[in-house]
């Protein structure tokens, strides 16, 4: 069992229910290899640093779970024949200094997640769309 | 020779904060060892210590490819607040 972290960037021009379906398929097939999700964060929409199939922005989320090495190909196989997903990006944590990395942000996710539940949503809202004033 | 030093040989900004790890999404710690192009700033202009500069390497690297930080910054392809798109 390793520790890895996926991150993918899914197309901007899906309406907030299929990013929520897609984002649930590629959970459940983690789930169906036997991967034991830690934690994702959903990151939202970014603006991406360069255009990749022609789009200028992205939703990102990343996923971190446990699983034994042979998930990384089938879920891998899965991201490329989606088409909703443009960019994708797997990464193992193994050596101990990165472990401890690796439980940090997974803490660090949950962390925010809690805040977000027991607080109103709305600043977190405010502040991207300030940013995304100031980009253009 | 006049001009042969840009900057002055540093320390390790990455061991004076005592960072163990650089993640490829923490933007603000890749900052200090990109040029306002972009590019992978050397040792010795950034004063980085070799195991550091080998971290954040790794890490500008999976940065490009997921479309965090562009790869060139030329007068095709302008940024026009190149440190406002990072968080």
């Amino acid at each position: 069992m390793n520790n890895y972290e996926t991150l993918y960037v899914l197309k901007p021009t899906l309406t907030d229910e299929e990013t929520a379906s897609n984002i649930a398929k590629i959970e459940e097939i983690l789930v169906r290899e036997g991967a034991e999700i830690l934690a994702t964060n959903r990151m939202g929409m970014r603006k991406l640093a360069y255009p990749v199939e022609k789009n200028e922005r992205g939703v990102y989320t990343i996923v971190y779970f446990k699983a034994p090495g042979t998930i990384v190909n089938e879920l891998e196989r899965n991201l490329k024949f989606n088409e909703e997903v443009i960019k994708y990006l797997t990464v193992r944590y193994t050596k101990v200094k990165e472990v401890i990395q690796f439980e940090k942000l997974i803490a660090a996710v949950i962390k925010r997640e809690e805040s977000v539940k027991t607080e109103a949503p709305a600043p977190a809202v405010a502040v991207a769309v300030a940013t995304e004033t100031t980009e253009a | 020779m006049a001009e042969r030093r840009k900057f002055k040989k540093r320390y390790c900004k990455y061991c004076e904060s005592k960072v163990d790890y650089i993640d490829y999404k923490d933007l603000n710690l890749l900052k200090i060892s990109l040029s306002e192009r972009f590019k992978i700033m050397p040792r010795r202009l950034t004063g980085n210590c070799k195991r550091h500069q080998e971290l954040v390497t790794v890490a500008i690297k999976r940065a490009r490819q997921t479309a965090l930080i562009p790869y060139i910054v030329d007068r095709k392809n302008v940024v026009e607040n190149p440190f406002e798109l990072i968080r």
